[in-house]
């Protein structure tokens, strides 16, 4: 049981994610500059356990990401060993560079690429974490280019799909 | 952190006649005709027999000796298929990094039956494939390759250096002999042994460190504090080079398991655009890459002291001062292998162009050892660390 709510709130946040990069990719300069410089055509994937949630993208030259099908293959997969690993990253109770030290994911492809990902990540992260949230799991908190309030009102209006 | 990992399951054979014990770790690991991998050099000072006259007894499958000093996917692929066309089952590897790199890297492909390793790239991420019986004769005492889960292969179609990061990759056996290291030039044993002081630092102060790889890194150090300069000096002195090469496998292990950071991760990128040899870059780098990080590692660096100075330094030295001393006992140790062997303390020195170190930045951040660095690596810091080295 409380591992299909914790499947559940991944879900829903890789949802928010989703939207936040979408969101960041038109209006944080860092995020557009890190996705343009993506190989065109590149595909990753999120896997949140076994069984778990997953956020399928593509790199879209109009909106910096796009998602694809769960199934589908992708040059880039971060696989987290455990749905309790990924839900702990998810809701901030660790970073992506704790969850990395402690073997909470692994990663097939090209770790050049992957990095560049994870610093988007961690650009998400510090507009849709509280501050003081964000102090306490990324190592510097990058400064913000709009409110975190802008950013979740424009992925409310963000298409998901 | 409150989870950790830790694995180091290579048998080490070290020590004296430790070489002649290679036929008989091969025949336990059920091979019967290994290929050797070795590089040119190591061919033409005689090295390399060494190793063939210890496999008299079994048939050998194939040496490879083509091995260029930055190993690259193509030469990995290539060797692979010879193994298999040759009908090898089993690897060993007689060199410095980039043999040993090399070795995993074919390992990998034979292991998972696959013929180009760039299908192969990850970290963690390739499961156990076909044994492939796999023994390392390192013949410099600094990558500490015998003891890693790590690759790091060239990728000339992007100029970067990759890494692979899989337990497939760790040696079954490493044999550390002394005689394998003892005509090693000083100047390279110098480079060598400043990238396995560089390991045990950084293995001491990253974000994966635990306390079973700091057991590993300070014992390292503390090798490396007592015999560097002597084996530089005395390069025949045996008891040296054995003590060298245990450093390097310790070294090694410990930052297999906890990683190494900002240093590497500048270094693996200089390596690629600038061919800063590996060594001299993390002898260049490593004073500026702690001061950097001395904001977040003051205790794990005044720690340090004890080791890098001994307790008497240590005890004397304010609470608040030891980080600082830490790294001025780094200085000290490079500033006389710079006075014995003229190994480059500068990017100056080392004909590193300034023009090139945006590229170099960009290559950094892209390095898998940024993550675990315990302060943010961003593309101005890196700036300032290359700057900081090259002598400004």
């Amino acid at each position: 049981m409380k591992r299909e709510l914790q499947t559940q709130v991944n879900a829903l946040i890789l949802q928010v994610l989703f939207r936040g990069f979408r969101v960041l990719y038109k209006h944080d300069g860092r995020v557009r500059k890190e996705m343009d410089a993506w190989k065109d055509g590149l595909t990753l994937k999120l896997v949140c356990g076994p069984g778990g949630a997953v956020l399928a993208l593509r790199k879209s030259e109009r909106t910096g990401v796009a998602k694809l099908h769960r199934a589908q293959r992708t040059a880039i997969t971060m696989r987290f060993k455990s749905v309790e690993g990924a839900f702990r990253v998810l809701t901030g109770q660790m970073s992506i560079s704790e969850a990395y030290a402690a073997h909470f994911f692994t990663l097939e492809g090209d770790i050049y690429q992957t990095m560049s990902f994870v610093r988007c990540v961690e650009y998400a992260e510090a507009y849709l974490f509280p501050r003081f949230w964000s102090n306490r799991i990324l190592k510097e908190v990058p400064e913000k280019e709009l409110s975190a309030l802008q950013v979740y009102a424009l992925a409310l209006l963000e298409n998901g799909r | 952190m409150n989870y950790f990992e830790f694995t180091n399951p290579t048998k080490l054979c070290s020590g004296q006649g430790a070489l002649d014990n290679l036929a008989y770790e091969l025949q336990i690991l059920g091979a019967s005709h290994p290929m050797v991998l070795s590089d040119a050099m190591l061919e033409k000072i005689g090295t390399l027999k060494g190793v063939t006259d210890a496999l008299s007894e079994m048939q050998i499958g194939r040496i490879f000796t083509d091995i260029p000093r930055d190993s690259s996917i193509e030469t990995v692929n290539r060797i692979a298929k010879e193994y298999r066309d040759f009908g090898c089952d089993a690897l060993v590897a007689l060199g410095g990094g980039s043999v040993l790199d090399t070795a995993k890297g074919v390992r990998l492909l034979i292991s998972q039956d696959v013929d180009d390793l760039l299908e192969l790239m990850g970290c963690e991420c390739v499961p156990k494939g076909k044994p492939v019986p796999f023994v390392a004769i390192p013949t410099t005492a600094g990558t500490g390759s015998e003891a890693t889960a790590v690759a790091v292969i060239k990728n000339p179609g992007l100029g970067i250096k990759m890494e692979y990061i899989s337990q497939q990759l760790v040696p079954d056996t490493a044999i550390l002999d002394p005689r394998m290291t003892e005509t090693l030039p000083p100047r390279i044993t110098a480079s060598t042994g400043m990238d396995t002081l560089c390991h045990a630092i950084e293995a001491f102060s990253c974000l994966q460190k635990n306390p079973v790889s700091d057991a590993y890194a300070i014992a390292a150090i503390g090798l490396v504090r007592d015999n560097l300069l002597r084996a530089v000096r005395f390069g025949s002195s045996r008891q040296a080079r054995w003590a060298m090469a245990n450093a390097s496998f310790l070294a090694g292990a410990a930052f297999s398991n906890s990683m190494v950071g900002v240093v590497h991760a500048i270094g693996h990128a200089l390596g690629g655009v600038c061919h800063v040899p590996h060594g001299d870059a993390m002898n260049i780098l490593l004073p500026a890459g702690m001061m950097f990080n001395c904001k977040k590692c003051r205790d794990d660096y005044g720690e340090l002291l004890l080791h890098l100075a001994g307790p008497e330094l240590y005890r004397k030295t304010p609470k608040q001062k030891r980080a600082r001393a830490a790294i001025e006992e780094v200085l000290r140790m490079r500033e006389k292998l710079h006075r014995l062997t003229g190994l480059p303390v500068t990017l100056k020195e080392a004909g590193v162009d300034p023009a090139k170190f945006p590229e170099v930045a960009k290559a950094a951040l892209n390095d898998g050892a940024v993550i675990v660095n315990p302060r943010q690596v961003t593309y101005d810091a890196v700036i300032r660390i290359l700057e900081v080295s090259y002598g400004n």
